[in-house]
């Protein structure tokens, strides 16, 4: 019986809806006003999904590579899909350091029901080694943009002067559609 | 082989695996190429208005951002793309980036886990280049995406 009961409690716990688990307490993460945002703090592993989920691993940790968090609670791989920069920054180069390290990190989760695929998805904000006192922000890509571009030095946010992104817009456009499709939807606007 | 070095064995196998990674599944997905943040967090509107040439540049923007790329597939779902012809730099890398907001077709392993769709995609078996002209209806999105002309 008592096997039963422990085989029970666990079979629990493993249904556990996970949006039913809260990640809140604790949290100083700011709002960002968005519709679904649930501010959370937790500890996970900084893990790369590829070689998690595929098991490709044989250039695990590289840079480039999108890196997640399991998190310790209860195993569940988060998507950090956003660092807490407001120029269109992703969060892997800020995890990048402590790929394969526990951490902690604070930010704010996304769970839409509405929309297909919107769970688990994360902003990271701050992050630290795990049981660290002090935080970091995670705000480190604009930087690293801007060490491995140094010939697009200059005034104005770096996504106007990303070389790559300026070759294609020069291309085919904002619409992409060409340049001609675009001059004429710019006199009808 | 004793049953201890075996037992060892197996338990230096399973650490050397990644401790999670499932079965995948052979999959051909059609959809398009888009940006996971503003379709997952509505930052920028609803999901209709961040896809398609309305959202382009936002896309390239996000791509080149590292922001992480999906694929929107026909039957509404979110693929995450973690490879694409054997291009693994799935935070700013150069395939993904030329392939923002087009629609394509991907041949590849889908693997799935805590609610999201993994997809390591093998091959672009087409691309269709950008067919969803929703600029049309929405303009650009976000509006300042074309600059304003210089004076």
């Amino acid at each position: 019986m008592k096997h039963l009961k422990t085989f029970a409690a666990a079979l629990a716990l493993v249904a556990t809806p996970l949006a039913a688990q809260d990640f809140s307490e604790g949290s100083t993460a700011k709002s960002w006003n968005l519709y679904a945002e649930v501010p959370a703090t937790f500890e996970a592993e900084v893990v790369d999904i590829l070689c998690t989920v595929a098991g490709d691993c044989a250039n695990q940790c590289a840079e480039g590579r999108q890196l997640g968090l399991v998190r310790s609670a209860d195993n569940v791989l988060v998507y950090p899909n956003k660092n807490s920069q407001s120029s269109f920054n992703g969060a892997a180069y800020d995890l990048h350091p402590y790929c394969g390290k526990m951490v902690d990190v604070d930010g704010l989760l996304i769970e839409d029901e509405d929309i297909p695929g919107a769970t688990n998805i994360y902003l990271v904000q701050k992050i630290k080694d795990a049981g660290a006192a002090e935080w970091a922000k995670a705000n480190k890509w604009t930087k690293v943009w801007a060490a491995k571009h140094p010939e697009a030095k200059g005034k104005g946010p770096w996504f106007r002067r990303d070389p790559r992104v300026n070759a294609i817009i020069a291309d085919t456009g904002h619409l992409g559609q060409g340049l001609s499709a675009e001059e004429a939807y710019e006199i009808t606007r | 082989m004793t049953l201890k070095t075996s037992i060892a064995a197996a338990a230096m196998a399973l650490a050397a695996a990644p401790a999670f990674a499932a079965e995948g599944e052979r999959v051909q997905i059609t959809g398009e190429i888009i940006d996971t943040w503003c379709y997952f967090s509505g930052v920028m509107g609803g999901p209709d208005a961040v896809v398609g040439s309305a959202h382009h540049t936002c896309a390239l923007w996000c791509s080149a951002g590292g922001i992480p790329v999906g694929l929107l597939g026909d039957d509404g779902e979110v693929y995450m793309v973690l490879k694409i012809n054997g291009d693994d730099q799935s935070a700013s890398g150069d395939t993904q980036l030329t392939l923002a907001s087009h629609e394509i077709v991907a041949d590849g392993m889908l693997y799935k886990r805590d609610g999201l769709n993994y997809l390591v995609v093998e091959a672009v078996v087409e691309d269709r280049g950008i067919t969803n002209l929703n600029h049309e209806d929405y303009g650009v999105v976000p509006g300042f995406a074309i600059p304003k002309p210089k004076k």
